[in-house]
C-alpha cells in the first residue's frame, strides 16, 4: 500500500501556535517516514494593503519588510534546529506574497499530502473579514489539513521522540 | 492568533473619556495595562506617539488605527475604543475620529502584527460595520458585534 502521507508541510508564521504545529509536523514526519517542509510567507500583500489604506507610511512598509525578513530567518532556523534535534531533515523555505496563495502554491509545487497549521480561532464569526490567512489556507488548499491543538500534549510527544 | 480572539470585553473602552489624541492613546494603553497585557505603559505610549508623530493613523470615516512596536508587550495586544462625540485625531478627511483600534506588538512578532492590521483594514472597508461599532453602548456590545 502506498504511504498515505509522504510529504508534510508546516506553515510557520511567527506565532506560538505555528511553532507547536511545526513540532507536531516533526513528530508526524518521523513517525510516518514522511518528508518534511516548512514555509514562512512574507506577507507583502498585507504590507501593500496597509499602505493603500493609509495605516502604514511608505517608510514603515520598508521597515516591516525588513522585520519580516528577519522573522522568517529566525523562525525557519528554529524549525531547522527542532528537526535536527530529532534527526529529521527539513526543507525550510520562505516566499513573499499573499499568505494563503503562497501556501497553495507550495502545496502544489511539492506535492504535499498534509498541511499542518497552528490552532485557529475557536470563535466562529460570520464576518468574512475575520477569516485570517491561516483559515483561508485551510479552506482553500487541495490536500488534507491538520490543525495542531493541545500544546502540552504536542510538547510531550516532541520530547518523547528519539 | 486571529484578531477576533484578541478582542475581549476587558480590552474594550466604551465610551472613551479622553478628549485628545494623546489622551485617547494613553487611555487605551491603560486599558491594556489593566487587562495585564502591557508591562510598561509609558514605553508603550512612547512607541505609539512616536509613530503618530511621523503621520497620523486617523483614517477616513471616523476610524483610527494607532499602533507601535514595543517590548512592553509579550505578544500582540489590541484595544478597541469608542468616542461617541469624536476626537480630533488629525484624520485624513479632517473629520473627528470615533472608533479606535490600538495595536501593540513585540518587535520580533511583525507577522502577526501585520496580519491583525490587515484584518482591521478589511473591516474598516465596511462602513456599516464601523457605524454600528461606533453606536455601541458598552464593551459587551462591541465584542458581540465582532463575533456576530
Amino acid at each position: 500500500m502506498t504511504k498515505p502521507i509522504r510529504r508534510i508541510l508546516a506553515y510557520v508564521d511567527g506565532t506560538e501556535q505555528s511553532v507547536t504545529a511545526a513540532q507536531y509536523a516533526i513528530v508526524l514526519a518521523k513517525s510516518l517516514g514522511a518528508e518534511l517542509y516548512a514555509l514562512y510567507v512574507i506577507n507583502t500583500r498585507a504590507l501593500s494593503e496597509l499602505v493603500k489604506a493609509h495605516i502604514f507610511l511608505d517608510s514603515e512598509q520598508e521597515e516591516y519588510h525588513r522585520d519580516l525578513d528577519e522573522d522568517a530567518e529566525r523562525y525557519l532556523n528554529h524549525v531547522r534546529n527542532l528537526a535536527r534535534s530529532k534527526g529529521i531533515a527539513v526543507t525550510a523555505e520562505r516566499s513573499s506574497g499573499a499568505v494563503h496563495q503562497e501556501i497553495l502554491a507550495k502545496v502544489r509545487e511539492h506535492g504535499i499530502d498534509l498541511l499542518v497549521l497552528g490552532e485557529i480561532s475557536q470563535i466562529r464569526s460570520r464576518r468574512d473579514e475575520l477569516y485570517n490567512e491561516t483559515e483561508r489556507a485551510m479552506r482553500s488548499v487541495s490536500c488534507s489539513v491538520l490543525i495542531a491543538k493541545n500544546e502540552e500534549r504536542i510538547a510531550e510527544l516532541f520530547d518523547e521522540l528519539d | 492568533m486571529a484578531l477576533i480572539d484578541l478582542i475581549r470585553e476587558d480590552v474594550v473602552r466604551v465610551p472613551l473619556a479622553a478628549g485628545s489624541k494623546e489622551g485617547i492613546i494613553r487611555e487605551l494603553i491603560q486599558t491594556l495595562a489593566a487587562a495585564g497585557k502591557v508591562s510598561d505603559p509609558e514605553a508603550a505610549a512612547r512607541a505609539v506617539l512616536d509613530r503618530e508623530a511621523k503621520g497620523s493613523t486617523g483614517l477616513e470615516e471616523g476610524v483610527a488605527v494607532p499602533h507601535g512596536k514595543t517590548p512592553a508587550v509579550q505578544s500582540l495586544a489590541i484595544a478597541v475604543g469608542v468616542a461617541p462625540r469624536g476626537v480630533d485625531f488629525a484624520a485624513l478627511d479632517g473629520k473627528p475620529s470615533h472608533l479606535f483600534f490600538l495595536i501593540l506588538a513585540p518587535p520580533d512578532q511583525s507577522g502577526p502584527h501585520i496580519e491583525a492590521l490587515a484584518e482591521i483594514a478589511r473591516l474598516c472597508r465596511s462602513k456599516a460595520f464601523c457605524r454600528t461599532l461606533i453606536s455601541s453602548r458598552d464593551p459587551k456590545e462591541v465584542v458581540e458585534l465582532f463575533q456576530d
